[in-house]
């Protein structure tokens, strides 16, 4: 397997809800500038573990955690560890587009506001290359400060990448970005996304196998708390080494 | 198969002759209802004729002994003590929501949101003799020189203030809770810190609710009777100067509560007091009005529907950023500028030169470090990152800082000739400036502080707002059991009064009150339930049942001493029913069952649809199902609506103390056309004329308490027992 230029590796994770086990020794490395896709029938984890990337999962009561989350050689879940500083590294894009119901420049600048831009001119650089770099800038340059919701769906989901990218991340993070889109929309966001990977490095959860199989360079499968396979998605969706990961691409299941 | 056709045809038919009864009843409700709004308008056209409307809105005395009915005293008290009430409440209430919603556990959330509900339903005599007990003596003592009684508008404000707290942070509470959380997500995804989510984007999202919640209190305040009445000194004064919080005031209920005795059927006092109760339900509708269409805009906001430009959004976009930014800027100080002129009235002889002089030398520190920090910096990018700049003071660099500060100094200067010119006093104007430079320091504090030591001294900053309270609150409670509770006896809960109701036991009020709840459920709760049935499952949406709701929702509002002048005219003089237990009821009736048509209604809104279609899909007749899926999925918010209302009846003074209650009985009352006693009537008697041990009257405040509360939590048990059960 490969070693080098890991952003993230994630080792022998453990995740409870409560008394509930929703990961178990998950081991899973991140290359840079590639696309990882995680796979999986409903409810086998896999959000959970995209979730812990960027530690949106701290938000739940009850939640415990145990294992190592490596980004770029350091522990995510160490105690010092600015989970801050963690967020606006590591973005992250929502099953449902959640733009902020303020305007679209507005929802660009938050971020960088947030993190202490101030200057007037540089905020809008931000603006133009956020937007540019999620390939909607054509679309709504003439009305940057008409509200986010009068955007489409495909359109607010893009908006929401643009406002990830403001905040210049290393890695971004995606929940099945595409599931309540349209084909079309689903298809410029997957574009987006091999562009994307040129200068970021993408992680999807996705319950559509054909995305996977067209977007991502390394496929996870995971199924009950467990990566059952993760390897190039060539060779998991040709020739997977496990049983059970066949039976699911080929649709076979259960 | 013949059998089953005639069974369908008996089905229909009572499908039919129930959908008619059903209008039978709701239209007599509906009667009732414009009956009484055109009662109160037709009985003020003469004062309107005799006295002119021009007189009425802008006489400035009121007398009427001397057949002066100029309103604008009694307006402009009610006024003021309701702004008086709200900045005091707004603060503290919003504050408390937000932590409740933002920063408490999960686990307290529950506990202090029905805390907070329980303490809605504290009877406002009880808040208002609490006012006379303890607030009043205390603000003596505080200002003896302003304050020769204690009477006052500034007591009137705090108790106003207080009572509306848990509807300002119940109604906010739940603005905040309904911010989808995908915003909340997003925000902090980005490496916002919640303190940074909370201000910029989940209250910004809730503003409206929150608006709406600070109307609604608003609203409290406006109708509340017994409690000013208890307070504010009842004098039909203008204040001079008009901020002079120590004045006596004479608000429009209290007016009404104070007259209602005296007056001469056919007179034009008795005409203008129903001049009075119809202002009072003009304000209401505005103020419903207003509350309306802002939850209204909520709704569309957070659904799927596309955001429609507005007039004043395009207005908006027209306004430079820098412009919008100055103003928000501008408006800040000059809110501080008046609330700490406002207390700088207040505390002046006591501690103001002490806490001016801190605020002054902090703000001189801070703005200096400032800009030490400033000149010091060459490297913008190493500045330490401004975590709140929602109203950005501060912009970066030093020239910029020049700029607004010069800005800001102008502006304040402006303040300062403008209020000396006006009021010369020259000691609450430097206090004013001192906040204000206090203002301006800590935003520029805030430069130097991380966004989690930011997070961490708001967070517990608005903790200390929610214990303050919750502590106010307490204090109420403390203060009437700890003298009230020891007196609770066996022989005081059965036993007669003796000397005129001064002494002995409270039987005949206990007695009293449950007769009056009784009769007014009797009353209400059929035609409520019934009309609420209609609206909400038969009724057609037009223009007539829409005329409907807004009478309904009017009434809803409507201060309870409107339905008690109301009742008292229309029962106990015209009809000569004189004080007795049936007109008493009939006016508690009157005022809840707009409450219960409403609640009703509501509960089997939130019905869904899918379940009434799921049911005539197979056949079912509308009248089935609405007995068989619609009301019982409902009637657990039924049952609470109706327990809610109960306590309301239970706590009432206004609406019965001049149509149904009397002092003292010896024995007790058989007939429905004798009078009664009641516990609410029988406290406020007591602490404001009738005298008795300040034990006694503690004793009975904290029976009624006790009634009011445990109606109350027998409403939430419900509620959450039915909550549990259903879900969707």
């Amino acid at each position: 397997m490969i070693i080098v230029n890991n952003v993230i590796d994630i080792e022998k994770l453990n995740l409870w809800y409560g008394d509930n086990q929703a990961l178990i020794d998950v081991s899973m490395p991140v290359e840079r500038n590639k696309v990882t896709a995680l796979i999986g029938p409903s409810g086998c984890g896999k959000s959970t573990l995209l979730r812990s990337i960027n530690r949106m999962n701290d938000l739940i009561d009850n939640c415990k955690i145990e294992g190592n989350m490596m980004f770029n050689g350091e522990d995510i879940y160490d105690s010092k560890t600015d989970v801050i500083k963690v967020r606006k590294k590591i973005g992250m894009i929502f099953q449902k587009p959640n733009p902020f119901p303020m305007s679209i420049r507005d929802n660009i600048t938050y971020g960088p506001k947030i993190h202490g831009v101030t200057d007037r001119n540089e905020l809008e650089k931000i603006v133009e290359d956020s937007l540019k770099g999620a390939a909607l800038w054509e679309e709504v340059k003439d009305r940057l400060d008409k509200s986010a919701m009068t955007l489409s769906g495909g359109q607010q989901q893009r908006l929401c990448i643009a406002r990830t990218l403001s905040v210049s991340p290393e890695v971004i993070l995606m929940d099945e970005p595409t599931s309540a889109l349209d084909p079309i929309a689903t298809s410029k966001i997957e574009d987006l996304m091999i562009e994307l990977v040129k200068k970021y490095t993408v992680v999807i959860v996705t319950h559509n196998m054909q995305q996977a199989a067209r977007i991502s360079d390394r496929t996870g499968f995971m199924y009950l708390g467990e990566l059952v396979e993760f390897d190039d998605t060539e060779k998991i969706f040709e020739k997977p080494s496990m049983e059970l990961t066949d039976r699911y691409i080929s649709g076979r299941f259960g | 198969m013949e059998n089953n056709t005639i069974k369908t045809e008996t089905r229909f038919h009572s499908d039919k002759v129930s959908k008619y009864l059903l209008m039978g009843i709701a239209f007599i409700a509906v009667s009732i209802v414009f009956f009484i709004i055109l009662f109160i308008f037709g009985n003020s056209i003469d004062a309107i004729k005799n006295i002119g409307i021009v007189e009425l809105l802008t006489g400035t005395s009121w007398r009427p002994g001397r057949e002066e009915y100029g309103t604008v005293p009694l307006i402009t008290g009610t006024l003021l003590v309701t702004i008086g009430a709200i900045l005091f409440a707004v603060p503290v209430g919003v504050g408390s929501a937000i932590f409740i919603s933002e920063v408490a556990p999960k686990r307290w959330r529950a506990t202090l949101k029905s805390v907070s509900e329980v303490f809605a339903g504290i009877p406002s005599v009880i808040y208002g003799f609490f006012g006379l007990t303890f607030l009043v003596p205390l603000l003596r003592d505080l200002f003896p020189e302003q304050l020769l009684f204690g009477f006052s508008w500034l007591a009137g404000s705090i108790i106003l203030g207080i009572m509306a707290l848990p509807t300002i942070i119940s109604v906010s509470e739940d603005a905040l809770d309904s911010v989808p959380k995908s915003y909340r997500e997003a925000s902090l995804a980005i490496g916002a810190t919640k303190w940074e989510t909370t201000v910029k984007v989940v209250t910004p999202a809730a503003i409206s609710g929150i608006s709406a919640a600070i109307i609604l209190g608003m609203g409290r305040a406006i109708g509340e009777t017994m409690a000013v009445m208890m307070v504010c000194g009842n004098a039909a004064l203008m204040p001079n100067p008009i901020f002079d919080v120590f004045s006596m005031i004479l608000p429009i209920t209290a007016t009404i509560a104070v007259e209602m005795p005296y007056i001469v059927v056919g007179s034009t006092h008795y005409s203008a007091l129903f001049f009075l109760a119809l202002i009072l339900m003009v304000m209401v509708f505005f103020i419903s009005m207003a509350s309306n269409a802002i939850v209204k805009r909520t709704k569309r906001k957070f659904g799927e529907v596309v955001e429609k430009e507005t007039l004043a959004g395009k207005l908006m976009s027209k306004i430079p950023v820098d412009v919008l930014n100055a103003s928000k800027n501008i408006l800040a100080i000059l809110g501080l500028f008046v609330m700490s002129f406002l207390i700088s009235n207040i505390f002046l002889n006591h501690v103001a030169a002490a806490v001016m002089g801190v605020l002054v030398t902090a703000a001189i520190v801070m703005v200096s470090l400032l800009w030490l920090n400033d000149l010091t910096k060459e490297n913008k990018a190493a500045r330490p990152r401004n975590p709140s700049e929602f109203i950005e003071v501060v912009p970066a660099g030093f020239k910029g800082y020049l700029k607004t500060s010069a800005v800001y100094v102008i502006i304040f200067a402006l303040f300062y000739m403008a209020a000396y010119l006006l009021i010369g006093n020259i000691e609450a104007i430097l206090v004013g400036l001192a906040a204000v430079g206090a203002y301006v320091g800590l935003r520029a504090a805030s430069k130097f502080i991380d966004s989690r030591k930011t997070q961490m001294i708001a967070h517990s900053s608005l903790f200390i707002v929610m214990l303050f309270a919750i502590s106010m609150l307490a204090v109420i409670l403390l203060d009437i059991f700890r003298d009230g509770l020891p007196m609770i006896t066996w022989d005081f809960l059965t036993g007669y009064p003796t000397n005129g109701g001064r002494a002995g036991g409270i039987l005949p009020a206990i007695v009293g009150t449950l007769k009056l709840i009784i009769g007014a459920m009797v009353v209400a709760l059929p035609l409520g339930v019934i009309t609420g049935i209609y609206l909400a499952e038969y009724s057609k949406d037009n223009s007539f049942t829409r005329l409907v709701r807004y009478c309904i929702d009017i009434l809803n509002g409507t201060p309870s001493i409107v339905f008690g002048l109301f009742a008292m005219a229309a029962f106990v003089i015209y009809l000569g029913f004189g004080y007795s237990l049936i007109a008493g009821c009939l006016a508690l009736g009157f005022m809840v069952l707009p409450v219960i048509i409403r609640s009703t209604e509501e509960a089997l809104r939130a019905v869904p649809n899918e379940l009434r279609e799921g049911s005539m899909a197979m056949g079912a007749t509308r009248w089935e199902t609405t007995v068989r899926v619609v009301l019982p999925a409902a009637i657990g918010s039924i049952i609470t609506g109706t327990i809610l209302s109960i306590g309301r009846t239970a706590g009432e003074t206004a609406p019965i103390m001049f149509t149904a209650v009397i002092a003292y009985q010896s024995s007790m009352s058989h007939s429905i056309m004798d009078p009664v006693m009641a516990l609410p009537y029988q406290l406020f008697y007591l602490a404001t004329e009738g005298g008795g041990s300040p034990e006694m009257q503690s004793a009975i405040a904290s029976v009624l308490l006790i009634i009011v509360l445990l109606i109350f939590v027998t409403a939430s048990l419900v509620r959450n027992y039915y909550s549990k059960k259903i879900k969707w």
